[in-house]
């Protein structure tokens, strides 16, 4: 793994973007394309900033540069049994940064917290330049305002990223899947109410009309729950998790345009047509469909959750089509304001995270 | 009675009446000395103020109209759950209206078959399990405080417990909440589902002590109660002994429900007061609680006693029954009060350190202890590293609160200076103020009046608290030289 502290070039050169006028778009290891990309002409790379910093597993801590590469990370925690319980995705050449960013979290994510869960403290670089440090490497902070975990999901709208430390936990002692038939490939009922069982769930999905039920934990406890749930055990569906983590699976191989909606797992059924994976017990739900971006937004709405674009538009050209939910109201205004306070010059990811974030800058608009 | 005394405040405070008797309909304001008096500090009783009036709200229509209100005049707000707070975060404000959200004290739904509760912000944080408990469920994070504390108090300082170390803190556990800005406006912010579009406005919120928005509404978590719980006391010969445990407890790949580490003095005192069966001679002692199903927990209990017996603890006791079980963690829960009979007053740290420091730092807080001839017992979350020294002392002798003042702050600046945090889990507010000014430089602090701006660009919620002012961190540099290095060092001093 490299060991590289490139904080004072990363700083040079929002320095100098800053100096310039000209924006810029940050990158990791450039494996998230999929989820869009700011408009700027030019690009940051975090990949040269990269290492462990810090990493004492009796304290389940890791402290870690942006650009260090997931695969490293992992391989890292594991040779001292540990691992990021928020099943990070294993897009190509991911790097921590870039999923911190993007805030995403695996199929575990229900049962064991999300990627903003995790993070314990950032160092980051904002708008004007300035290299701040926000929490720490202890589990309990609440000096200060969360600014570490509002990064976290914020398409690096607010600011270059450059280290994090997470908690950490041990890598259970027995995994195992079971695996049923349901009636049909949206019946997720079942799934659904698993996360009020006491029981070590882990995930929980179906796909086709295949249900997955994942259990983690000691030998005893993961034998024992299995007999209380549906599903035999089948030693060959482990491999679904991972290929479920990193969108691996044929479902996502689509010519359709490939949504990810976001709602409480006890939603009903959306109105919307197409194919359905159910993840998250429920709670994720990945559509491949023709409808149009407003239905699904829409649909999604409706359902009191959200919906994001994965990948192009089979229909529309790239840039025209929303990838987020659009926000409207107090919502989008006390959001953009946000934005203002960390980015007012919009040198970061310009048009990438909801667009509607970088119309002109309040005090701009006051000011002309 | 003498004539009333027209002061600048008075008349203040007549026009806050006036202004808001407009808008609200009677008997939801205080503004009287004794009425206002019981308002007049948290739990930080240390400091105290007077508010110009006190305002009990009933819907969320009447806390909108009066932050509108506030705004358009403005006038600072200050918004009060039970008062509980350790750091003085809802201290009044005495040109300021004291929003009180005692009267919002409904559930107003509990769903058991989708595993939540939501509820008003005056909810107490046991009354939600007390509520979920019939049918299995219970909300995790369990502060100290918690037959007191409200749920829009825990939201506002993030508060943790003794079980957070495996489930969290209250930003872990809290679905969505409806906030009401400075503007009046009503927002929902998260939902029923695991993220939200847009900034994760959820996580900020949480612990922002009151001065982005009110919470007026809190959708919560509710888990399934694990079916089987154990509890494992084990004594040491010393708090290095029980330190070391800790970490090898976790090494061993052990996520106890609770890890809870007390020294001889804490010991001493919690049973006393609560006669719960603790070993009086022993140096330090830890609680470590296991949960889950029955063949997991049983197999944790023997890995966890053979880490323990490897590290030297001088006994080992498992608590016979569900009777035991809790009359033990009594024990624990009452350390602040037990450890208050030894003096007339104690003051509670809260800083937050990793673990591996925790026999340097305690070794120089005792060294201090002596120096300032002030006994210190200890409180620890140990498996979160999260550190509650409580100093004794008596304020009626003169200078004696202010002496503790500055050994608390000195045990914070430690804290801060091994790696940890001034505060773990009770807040800033205006106790940790000048500290912040030592754990954030000063783009880190202009970056947090930045956030606030977005929210409150005039600062009229809870104005003062949670992040030092620049001018005031040049003013406690003065006090507080660090390495010889003066904080701030190119603003004037003054």
């Amino acid at each position: 793994m490299n060991n590289n502290d490139d904080t004072a070039a990363l700083q040079d050169a929002v320095q100098q973007a800053r100096d310039t006028s000209s924006a810029i778009n940050l990158q990791g290891g450039g494996s998230k394309s999929f989820l869009g990309k700011g408009s700027a002409a030019s690009t940051i790379s975090t990949l040269n900033h990269s290492g462990i910093i810090n990493y004492e597993p009796t304290e389940l801590v890791v402290s870690v540069r942006a650009g260090t590469l997931l695969t490293d990370l992992t391989a890292a925690l594991a040779a001292n049994g540990q691992s990021l319980p928020f099943e990070p995705p294993q897009h190509d050449r991911a790097t921590i940064g870039g999923v911190l960013a993007c805030g995403l979290s695996g199929p575990a994510r229900p049962f064991k917290g999300s990627a903003r869960d995790y993070v314990l403290g950032i160092r980051m670089i904002n708008g004007q330049a300035q290299h701040l440090r926000f929490g720490g490497d202890v589990m309990k902070n609440v000096a200060g305002y969360d600014v570490s975990r509002l990064q976290i999901g914020a398409y690096g709208s607010l600011g270059l990223l450059l280290d994090a430390s997470m908690k950490v936990l041990p890598v259970p002692q027995q995994e195992l899947t079971l695996v049923s038939t349901r009636s049909s490939s949206d019946d997720y009922s079942y799934i659904s109410g698993l996360a009020r069982r006491a029981l070590p769930v882990t995930a929980a999905a179906v796909h086709g009309n295949i249900q997955y039920i994942r259990l983690s934990g000691t030998e005893a406890a993961v034998k024992a729950a299995a007999n209380q749930l549906e599903g035999d055990v089948d030693v060959d569906s482990n491999a679904f998790w991972p290929a479920l983590r990193d969108q691996s699976l044929d479902f996502f191989n689509t010519d359709k345009t490939l949504w990810r909606i976001s709602v409480a797992e006890y939603a009903s059924v959306l109105p919307l047509s197409g194919d359905w994976l159910y993840d998250w017990a429920g709670a994720q739900r990945w559509l491949c469909t023709e409808e149009s971006p407003e239905a699904v937004f829409a649909a999604a709405a409706a359902a009191g959750g959200h919906a994001i674009r994965y990948g192009i538009d089979s229909a529309g050209s790239e840039n025209q089509v929303p990838r987020f939910q659009p926000l409207s109201g107090t919502a989008q205004r006390l959001q953009k304001r946000l934005r203002d306070s960390f980015d007012a010059d919009r040198l970061f990811n310009p048009g990438q995270f909801h667009p509607e974030f970088d119309v002109e800058p309040d005090h701009e608009q006051a000011s002309s | 009675m003498g004539p009333v005394l027209i002061t600048q405040e008075n008349q203040l405070r007549q026009q806050c009446v006036d202004g808001l008797s407009a808008l609200l309909p009677e008997g939801l304001m205080l503004s009287s000395e004794e009425e206002l008096k019981p308002y007049e500090s948290d739990g930080l009783t240390a400091f105290r103020k007077t508010p110009l009036l006190v305002v009990l709200p009933e819907t969320i229509e009447q806390v909108s109209a009066v932050l509108k209100w506030a705004k358009a005049n403005e006038v600072p707000v200050v918004a009060r759950g039970a008062g509980t707070g350790l750091s003085g975060g809802a201290l009044p404000h005495e040109q300021g209206i004291l929003l009180g959200m005692a009267k919002f004290t409904r559930i107003l739904e509990l769903n058991p078959e989708h595993g939540y509760a939501r509820v008003q912000p005056g909810v107490r944080n046991l009354a939600i399990s007390d509520a979920a408990r019939p049918y299995g469920l219970y909300y995790a994070p369990d502060p100290s405080s918690q037959i007191a504390c409200t749920i829009g108090g825990n939201v506002a300082e993030n508060s943790g417990g003794v079980h957070c170390l495996k489930y969290g803190l209250t930003v872990h556990n809290v679905l969505e909440i409806t906030v009401v800005t400075i503007d009046g406006e009503i927002l929902t912010i998260g939902s029923g589902a695991q993220d939200s579009a847009g900034y994760d406005l959820l996580a900020l919120m949480h612990g922002s002590e009151g001065m982005l928005a009110v919470t007026v509404e809190v959708l919560v978590k509710l888990l399934p109660e694990p079916p089987c719980t154990r509890l494992l006391m084990a004594s040491f010969a010393s708090v290095e002994d029980a330190g070391n445990a800790v970490g090898a407890v976790i090494a061993e790949g052990i996520i106890p429900a609770g890890l809870e580490l007390m020294d001889s003095p804490a010991i001493v005192a919690a049973e006393a007061f609560a006669q719960c069966g603790y070993p009086t001679d022993a140096a330090a002692l830890l609680l470590c609680e296991l949960d889950g199903l029955e063949e997991e927990v049983v197999e944790q209990i023997e890995k966890a006693s053979s880490v323990f017996t490897r590290c030297n603890a001088t006994k080992l006791h498992i608590a016979a029954d569900e009777h035991e079980r809790l009359l033990l963690w009594k024990g624990r829960k009452s350390a602040f009060p037990a450890v208050g009979r030894l003096a007339p007053d104690y003051y509670c740290i809260d800083g937050t350190i990793p673990r591996s420091q925790l026999s340097h730092v305690l070794k120089q807080m005792s060294i201090w202890s002596d120096e300032y001839k002030l006994p210190i017992a200890n409180v620890f979350h140990a498996g979160d590293g999260n550190l509650h020294p409580l100093i004794l002392f008596d304020s009626n002798i003169p200078g004696e609160l202010q002496r503790t003042e500055e050994l608390g702050s000195k045990i914070l600046l430690l804290c801060v200076e091994v790696g940890g945090t001034v505060t773990g889990e009770h807040g800033v507010g205006v106790e940790k103020i000048g500290e912040m000014c030592v754990q954030f430089d000063q783009n880190a602090l202009l970056q947090f009046h930045a956030v606030k701006a977005a929210f409150d660009p005039q600062t009229l919620l809870n104005p003062g608290k949670a992040v030092p002012t620049l001018q005031r961190c040049a003013e406690f540099g003065a006090m507080h030289v660090h390495h010889g290095e003066l904080p701030f060092p190119e603003l004037e001093r003054f």
